[in-house]
């Protein structure tokens, strides 16, 4: 998959799980202190990719998923 | 023993000088390799969490980890946080909200947070959390 058409889809699916504007999120966004991600939108967000790109994210890999460019590189490495 | 302060409509960085003004504690913090944080020289221990309008703190003499939820029901992360035992005893969004703020205590007692996975806490064999309703909120707390 295309860079792009992950960054769409990811700023997508975050704007649909959080009920945010997609306006509202780029790739620097830091989940925590820019979008106000709590640890049960964190955990349904991670749900959420795994169901939609069919993958793995370990409880371990979570720490690193700080910003969306990082859920980005993720998906790109791993899908 | 735990203190616990439950403060409206503060951040937990307001809550936090406030508490360790009144209690007048000098102390610089360290990090662990989580993030949490703790004092570098006090023999106290504390930990902090926010939902909606609350933010809380725990202070202890012993480690302690704290989390504050509005009640809510989030039924996509109940297989990825609970046992198959805890499954059957979530009825609803209160069961559901009482589970999961038992597990983030417990996790952040630990140091760890999500990364140690939270169907690793198995809430029906870990005694000792303490479950406090205020309003539309569930507290738990766990010290050791």
């Amino acid at each position: 998959m295309r860079k792009e058409e992950i960054k769409k889809e990811v700023i997508s699916l975050i704007a649909d799980t959080l009920e945010i504007e997609k306006e509202n999120i780029n790739e620097k966004s830091n989940l925590v202190s820019d979008l106000d991600v709590e640890s049960l939108d964190l955990v349904g967000l991670v749900v959420a990719f795994e169901d939609k790109y069919n993958v793995e994210i370990p409880d371990s890999e979570i720490k690193n998923l700080q910003t969306v460019e990082d859920i980005i590189s993720f998906i790109e490495k791993n899908v | 023993m735990y203190k616990l302060y439950i403060e409206k409509d503060v951040t937990t960085k307001e809550l936090f000088y406030k508490v360790i003004n009144d209690l007048g504690i000098k102390d610089s913090l360290i990090y662990n390799e989580y993030g949490k944080p703790y004092f570098e020289n006090s023999n106290l221990f504390f930990n902090m969490s926010s939902s909606g309008c609350y933010t809380v703190l725990a202070i202890s003499n012993k480690e302690v980890g704290v989390d504050i939820e509005r009640i809510t029901m989030n039924d996509s992360v109940i297989d990825r946080i609970c046992t198959d035992e805890e499954k059957k005893i979530i009825k609803n969004a209160d069961d559901f909200t009482i589970m999961w703020t038992k597990k983030e205590s417990y996790v952040k007692w630990l140091g760890i947070g999500l990364s140690y996975g939270l169907k690793n806490v198995d809430t029906l064999k870990i005694k000792g959390f303490k479950v406090i309703k205020k309003d539309d909120y569930y507290i738990s707390v766990y010290e050791n």
